[in-house]
């Protein structure tokens, strides 16, 4: 079709009501420059005060979501038409600010020790997230962009941070080459769209292909190429090479936040641009983002079995996990559960796998990361709950009921099934019952004797606050496994007032 | 007041283990102490239920359960926090009781290290079989039956034998494996009964799964109609759990790493739960496919009785040899299930208990000999008749009961379940007849080479069983003499909920009991 004229809005301030609706994302960006600013008055020995300065903007933050959670009502797009204010993207910004909170609880123990205790990290961790809750409200394919940009330049600086580590180094190089590519690819498709549909926002775009009756291959090139962009941040194969080197050279309280809440974020917005901007050529790409989930899956799981660093399994389960959420795209947009399974799924994950990482965060020794398997052999022993914590992770990540992890994978299957997709699902039946293997494989080498030759690992003492991050998972774990409705009907009116289609 | 009795059966046990992980570690009086409490109260608990449990089936519902229990738990996708009691499930859940009370007696300070851990694992085992035999709607079922898995996980990979770690993978892998194909079964179920509800009764009644022709997407497997293919994904997940040949891999590994006094709960009730998944869901929801493999079912059976019976007789191992004798009495149980006959699933039923008690006191009795002699190997022993009579004497109830004599208990499921095999086809009881006569040759050639003789050397030194040990196995021994001369109990509970079974399976009426 040919680019239309586009009409020329005239240059009108926004409303108050506009920017209070942006409210969570404000408090936490004004909370980037204040602690840029503390980090300066701030003694070194007392930078513990700016995460709890953090934590406090964190919580601020998440006290406007859920007041706008309540406020948003059926949803309604701001600046005209750029961002959403709907309980889909408050569910999402809640996710990603209590992934964040999470973390930023956990860092300063591990930061001290590991000599990485640098103010701006704080702050960088709100530059993150401040760009994610922009993605997952994102109503334009500027804002889209401008977002991720926000969220990927603050985690490139993150995933360095151990400023005097090579490993740390060459995964900040490698996350930024490769992620300048995705950029460069997500850049090039939304120029596609536009081309095609001569908008950037996403109601008009979802709006231009309705009406249209033929499909352009350029237009097709163009939402394959945003697919890639996305894809790239959610580290999905065959755009996943990136994923365990990063994740493993990055300190491990910034893969703690990094493998949730960019997931987290990168979903959100591929489920609004995918499943309800494009349904009207579903056809035509869910063939793609199908051979993507299958494709994760079983690269992720299989090349997990044979890992023996635990920071790299988790890189791969957390492939294998994405293409788990993926299936929540590919299937039929008409079908809802899709959508609620995939934010279920994400709030799941969220829990499961911060968790995982904070055990791993909270155990580490002085200097070193504590990364190899043989270094959680005989864990029990020594730290009983947190090995049993770490456990009932590792059987949520492997999908075992009651935890959180069977009913993620539950709600996709099951739409999978009744959007007739059975293949879908049973490639994801098949290969869960691999990743039980390695899964398991950690559980059991925490409940083994050491040898008595082997020198012990040297966990440190968990501080309190790590013994309340990991009560915190363990109790989200389970709850997400046992009170399902809870999170499930929340997901549901998340899925319900979805803009852009709730407004129509 | 109107007590939740059900819930309390599984929320004792769950909170007892939580209970202990603030007794100290080391208090181990305390920590056996909770442990015991808890399973006796639910022992008491199950055992007043099934004893008043009413006798009536309502001729309105395809299933009658008493005691029910119904919450909302997911209303969104209509799975419901459904529990109840029937007859079918009452005698099973007595025997749970009865085997964790057992497990939990059997556990010492001395056999068992880190016993806190190892109470605690026990407890949630039992709050997972229990809740897998109370479930009445699908999803919940499947919560608790994949759930089992945690703590049984935790406890075999920690407790018992050199090759513990491969053979706890292998069962795991396998169960997995078949339970994952179950779930997809179940959504299915749900997706396409039109009811848009996990409840089993519901499902059973909807209009959806009996009529439904619903081409899978994706599979075209053209001999099989899509609910055919649906209840082969629950059959897998029952037979690997049962377990039927050509799936029983894992169970002689792990049993052989088991630890003696976990095997008394796991082999005692665990691998029931796969034949009462057969019943409870098989012969309800599929009525159509059931009948339509009741041949080749009924003949995996068979086989599976046959080749537990000769691997029986090929094992040196002694615990190996009563693994594979329970592989074989299990095969008895599948086949009365897929007589389909009322004789023949009513036997199953009587069978399950007998096999549970039968099946605890010989590995009781293993444990026993292991730990004295410090070998499985049966041609190392010989002549412990004289030097442990009172072993000699329990394992001589035991084995008499294994082997199907007439007057002990292991008969009546036996012959039961080979007049329902007669009313299917008389081949079937009579290749079934054949391993009863194997039975009888490898138990009696166990029982002789262990027991007389002139002792070995192995043996001299070797002390009668404690006091203590005897009590666990005497009301074991009694039940089998008990249940052989009167097993009416059993039966009566179990007969009308089982015609209700049948008759949804057969769509027809009932060929009459011929035993009563």
């Amino acid at each position: 079709m040919l680019a239309q004229a586009v009409p020329i809005v005239p240059l009108v301030t926004p409303s108050a009501k506009d920017l209070l609706g942006l409210l969570p994302e404000l408090i936490l960006g004004g909370g980037f420059v204040v602690l840029m600013l503390l980090d300066l008055v701030v003694p070194a020995r007392r930078r513990a005060w700016l995460a709890a300065f953090a934590f406090l903007f964190i919580a601020a933050s998440f006290g406007a979501c859920m007041w706008g959670w309540f406020d948003s009502g059926s949803g309604r797009a701001l600046y005209f038409g750029s961002i959403a204010y709907d309980k889909y993207a408050m569910f999402i910004n809640a996710v990603l600010l209590i992934s964040a909170a999470l973390v930023v609880i956990i860092s300063p123990q591990y930061l001290n020790r590991r000599g990485l205790h640098y103010g701006e990290y704080y702050a960088l961790i709100l530059a993150a997230t401040t760009g994610m809750m922009l993605l997952a409200g994102a109503m334009s394919l500027m804002v889209i962009f401008l977002a991720i940009e926000l969220l990927s330049v603050s985690l490139y600086i993150l995933s360095g941070f151990s400023r005097h580590e090579e490993r740390s180094q060459e995964a900040a190089l490698k996350y930024l080459l490769l992620g300048g590519f995705a950029s460069g690819f997500l850049l090039f498709g939304m120029a596609l769209v536009y081309g095609e549909t001569g908008h950037t926002q996403l109601q008009q775009i979802e709006a231009a292909l309705r009406v249209s009756t033929n499909v352009d291959p350029l237009l097709l090139a163009g939402v394959i190429l945003i697919f890639i962009g996305l894809a790239f941040k959610a580290s999905l194969v065959p755009f996943h090479t990136w994923t365990p080197d990063v994740y493993q050279g990055a300190p491990t309280s910034v893969t703690t936040f990094m493998s949730v809440a960019t997931k987290v974020a990168a979903f959100a917005v591929m489920v609004r641009v995918f499943t309800y901007t494009f349904p009207a050529v579903y056809a035509h790409w869910q063939a793609i983002v199908f051979l993507v989930a299958i494709a994760s899956m079983l690269v992720g799981n299989i090349a997990a079995l044979t890992q023996t660093s635990v920071k790299r399994m988790l890189a791969y389960s957390g492939i294998a996990q994405a293409g788990y959420i993926l299936i929540g795209v590919a299937v039929s947009p008409s079908e809802p559960l899709g959508t609620i399974g995939v934010l279920y799924y994400l709030a799941a994950y969220a829990v499961t796998n911060i968790g995982a990482f904070a055990v791993i965060t909270v155990m580490a020794g002085r200097g070193e990361d504590l990364d190899s398997y043989a270094g959680l052999r005989g864990l029990a022993y020594r730290r009983p709950y947190v090995a049993a914590a770490m456990g009932l992770f590792l059987l949520s990540l492997g999908g075992f009921p009651p935890t959180a992890g069977f009913f993620g994978k539950f709600f996709v299957f099951a739409a999978a099934i009744k959007s007739g997709q059975t293949s879908l699902a049973l490639w994801g039946i098949a290969t869960s019952a691999v990743s039980v293997f390695y899964y398991l494989r950690v559980a059991l080498l925490m409940y083994q004797r050491p040898a008595a030759d082997q020198p012990e690992y040297q966990w440190s003492r968990s501080t309190f606050g790590g013994s309340a991050v990991l009560l915190a998972t363990t109790a989200g774990t389970l709850v997400l496994g046992i009170l399902v409705t809870l999170v499930y009907s929340a997901a549901a009116a998340a899925q319900g007032a979805l803009l852009p289609v709730a407004a129509g | 007041m109107n007590v939740p009795w059900l819930t309390l059966v599984i929320v004792i046990p769950v909170g007892a283990a939580l209970l202990l992980q603030v007794v100290p570690r080391n208090l181990t009086a305390a920590v056996k102490g909770v442990t015991l409490l808890a399973t006796a109260a639910v022992a008491v608990i199950v055992g007043v239920l099934v004893a008043m449990l009413p006798h009536t089936v309502g001729s309105d519902q395809p299933l009658t359960f008493h005691y029910e229990e119904t919450h909302a738990w997911i209303p969104g996708i209509g799975a419901s926090y459904h529990l109840g009691l029937d007859g079918l499930s009452a005698w099973l859940l007595a025997l749970n009781a009865g085997v964790f009370l057992l497990g939990a007696l059997a556990v010492s300070r001395r056999s068992t290290e880190r016993l806190r851990f190892y109470c605690t694992l026990l407890l949630l085992t039992e709050a997972a079989t229990a809740g897998v035999l109370l479930a009445a709607d699908l999803l919940l079922f499947y919560l608790f039956w994949e759930g089992m898995l945690v703590p049984l996980y935790f406890l075999l990979s920690n407790y018992g034998g050199e090759k513990r770690g491969p053979a706890t993978l292998k069962f795991i892998l396998y169960t997995v494996a078949g339970s994952l194909l179950m779930l997809l079964s179940i959504i299915w179920l749900y997706v396409n009964s039109g009811a848009r509800s996990f409840d089993l009764e519901t499902l059973i009644t909807s209009s959806g799964p009996a009529q439904a022709v619903i081409v899978i997407p994706g599979i075209h497997v053209p001999t099989f109609t899509p609910q055919e293919l649906v209840f082969i994904g629950f059959a897998l997940a029952f037979a690997i759990k049962l377990p039927l040949v050509p799936f029983h891999t894992w169970l002689p590994d792990l049993y052989e790493a088991c630890p003696p006094a976990a095997l008394v709960f796991f082999a005692g009730i665990v691998s029931k739960l796969g034949a009462y998944g057969f019943i409870r869901f098989g012969l309800t929801l599929f009525p159509e496919p059931v009948n339509h493999f009741k041949w080749f079912l009924a003949g995996v059976a068979v086989l599976s009785i046959i080749y537990g019976a000769l691997m029986a007789l090929s094992e040196r191992d002694i615990k190996r040899i009563v693994a594979y004798a329970s592989i074989s009495h299990l095969g008895f149980v599948a086949l009365g299930i897929f007589s389909l006959t009322q004789n023949g699933v009513n036997g199953s039923i009587i069978q399950m208990i007998n096999h549970g008690i039968i099946i605890s006191a010989l590995f009781l009795i293993v444990g026993f000999i292991e730990a004295r002699t410090g070998t499985r190997d049966r041609r190392q022993i010989a002549g412990l008749e004289r030097r442990m009579p009172w072993l000699y004497a329990f394992f001589l109830v035991a084995t008499l009961a294994a082997l199907g004599m007439p007057g002990m208990n292991g008969f009546v499921g036996e012959f039961t379940i080979m007049l329902g095999a007669f009313q299917l086809n008389w081949v079937y009881a009579v290749l079934a007849g054949g391993g009863v006569v194997l039975a009888c040759w490898y138990m009696l050639r166990l029982h002789q080479g262990l027991m007389h003789g002139p002792p070995a050397a192995l043996v001299e030194r070797v002390r009668d069983i404690r006091m203590g040990e005897g009590l666990l196995l005497a009301p074991l021994a009694a039940l089998m003499i008990f249940l052989g001369v009167y097993p009416r109990p059993v039966g009566d509970l179990a007969r009308p909920a089982v015609t209700q079974y049948v008759a949804r399976a057969t769509g027809t009426p009932v060929l009459p009991a011929v035993y009563s």
